[in-house]
């Protein structure tokens, strides 16, 4: 008995989508540079940073 | 000078004025607007619908009430136009696009309804890119916006129709949207004033969403205290939109004279570096009027510019791919190329990027409100990097440097928008013959009233310009 499934599923971003080749490169290229920004700023964001701090923070500012 | 004949030169809230006092007839101030905005569409592009006649309807009723001495609202029979991204009972909205509402709206957007609790008229509908997304004017769908000060050259977007109807002297103000820069891009670039407020201050309501967890509503206007008797009107909680601030709102024509004198104005040199030199000469023509008129200059440092525009894209681009998801799939081709490319780098972005962002943001917010703000009041920026470039340079349609061209247009705006803070945007003092640039002040949350106040003082100094006819 194989230890593979039988089928694979593979996730391409867009897929539903009617992208020439050329826009998805650039499309890729374009969102890299901008994840390689993000993650470095994931490594130093606190476990419990939260959405609604952008909130909190704004409205603690009013007071 | 008759109220009429100085139509073009009057602040709305002098123009209100005149109303009240019956120098003027809110039908003979109405037509004169349409007059004048039809002149304005000719050399600019700028109205998708003109409402002409049932404004001139509305202002003959106006005018017939204040015959009878009945009690009127504060802007009974003012002309102003908006931004055509509203709901309004009975209308469908063009959302400057192919792909529109399936049926006309059954309630006004908050804004729209406040204004006319207020009094105001609504003359047109006026251009904006295609669904709010681009700041230059472009507009592959419904044709591009022409500057007033130079048809040959971009508007600046996604607002451009509200700032040449302005510029131009057809309305004294006009409703907005800024995701990215969509207020301030078109002032700037016209030679004008808006007012981005606290994310959150004015209630979206019934707009048209792009990324909600950007999107601010605003006023562009010739007169910066325009900007606040029209921000005194919209602001405010509103049921309808969760994410309306309950923050007290204060009446920000209160203050609005008061004297500027010692307060502290932040320079961030090394983000001001990367504008082109022209941009950065007239910065200083800029600053020489606000120190004018008692700003004291100080030196202030924004985080990293570069991560917070990256941080802003995490959020924007996955929020409006999102909010486009649906049409995307069914009616790729009714978008125009522009859009259309730039919704597709949205479906890209990794959800765990797009929750980092929004993560993040709230640090983010305090640590700018820290360090950045410890050392001044307000901050001042470029709005463009460039000098005004020409409608074909900017031509790129969904092409392969589209990311890049329009990431330099909104270099010094798109970061503001991840903070929320409200920013007002000011003209740079030029002379007869040369192009408008801008500047934006930008202020710690909530603090609308001490950006009007600097800009009272700056227009004393710098009084608006109305562009030519032709």
């Amino acid at each position: 008995m194989s230890s593979q499934p039988a089928t694979s599923i593979t996730v391409t971003p867009a897929d539903y989508l009617d992208i020439p080749e050329e826009r998805r490169r650039a499309a890729r290229d374009h969102v890299a540079t901008v994840s390689k920004t993000v993650r470095k700023v994931a490594l130093e964001l606190p476990l419990g940073a939260d959405v609604d701090d952008f909130r909190r923070n704004l409205t603690a500012e009013a007071k | 000078m008759s109220a009429l004949a100085d139509f073009p030169n009057l602040s709305a809230r002098a123009l209100s004025t005149a109303l009240a006092a019956r120098r003027i007839s809110s039908e003979e101030a109405t037509v004169e607007a349409s007059r004048r905005l039809e002149a304005a569409h000719t050399r600019t592009n700028c109205v998708i619908t003109s409402e002409r006649d049932e404004a001139i309807a509305a202002a003959r009723k106006v005018d017939a009430a204040r015959a009878k001495g009945e009690k009127l609202a504060p802007l009974a029979g003012l002309p102003l136009a908006h931004k055509d991204m509203f709901d309004r009972t009975g209308k469908i909205a063009s959302w400057g696009a192919r792909i529109r509402a399936d049926k006309p709206a059954t309630s006004n957007a908050t804004v729209i309804q406040r204004l006319r609790d207020a009094g105001a008229l609504e003359l047109a509908a006026l251009h904006l890119t295609e669904f709010a997304f681009g700041p230059t004017g472009h507009n592959y769908v419904l044709g591009h916006a022409r500057n007033p000060w130079d048809p040959t050259r971009i508007t600046g977007g996604s607002s451009s129709g509200t700032a040449c109807a302005v510029a131009m002297g057809a309305i004294p103000a006009g409703l907005g949207s800024d995701t990215a820069g969509s207020l301030r891009l078109p002032a700037a670039n016209c030679g004008i004033t808006s007012i981005k407020p606290t994310w959150g201050r004015v209630s979206r309501a019934g707009a048209m969403p792009l990324a909600l967890c950007l999107d601010t509503l605003g006023f562009i206007a010739r007169h910066v205290e325009d900007l606040a008797l029209l921000l005194n009107v919209v602001a405010g909680h509103d049921a309808r939109d969760a994410s309306s601030s309950t923050v007290p709102v204060p009446d920000y024509l209160a203050d609005i004279d008061k004297p500027v004198a010692g307060i502290r104005l932040g320079i961030d040199e090394a983000v001001i570096s990367e504008a082109h030199p022209d941009i950065q000469k007239g910065l200083e023509r800029a600053l020489a009027e606000l120190v004018a008129t008692g700003l004291v200059k100080s030196s202030c440092r924004f985080p990293d510019w570069n991560t917070i525009d990256h941080l802003t894209q995490a959020m924007q681009l996955p929020d409006a791919a999102s909010a486009h998801a649906g049409y995307m799939m069914t009616r790729p081709d009714d978008y125009g190329p522009q859009v259309r490319a730039r919704l597709e780098v949205g479906h890209f972005v990794p959800a765990v990027d797009h929750m980092t962002a929004l993560r993040a943001r709230g640090t983010m917010l305090a640590r700018t409100l820290e360090t950045t703000f410890k050392q001044c009041d307000v901050a001042i920026l470029p709005v463009t990097a460039d000098p005004l470039p020409t409608i074909a340079e900017l031509d790129v349609a969904g092409g392969p440097t589209v990311q890049q061209i329009m990431a330099r247009v909104v270099k010094f705006c798109r970061p503001i928008n991840y903070f929320g803070l409200p920013t007002l945007t000011l003209p740079i003092p030029r002379s007869a013959g040369e192009l408008p640039v801008g500047i934006q002040l930008i202020a710690k949350p909530y603090a609308e009233s001490l950006l009007f106040r600097i800009g009272q003082a700056y227009q004393k100094r710098v009084p608006p310009m109305i562009a030519p006819a032709a």
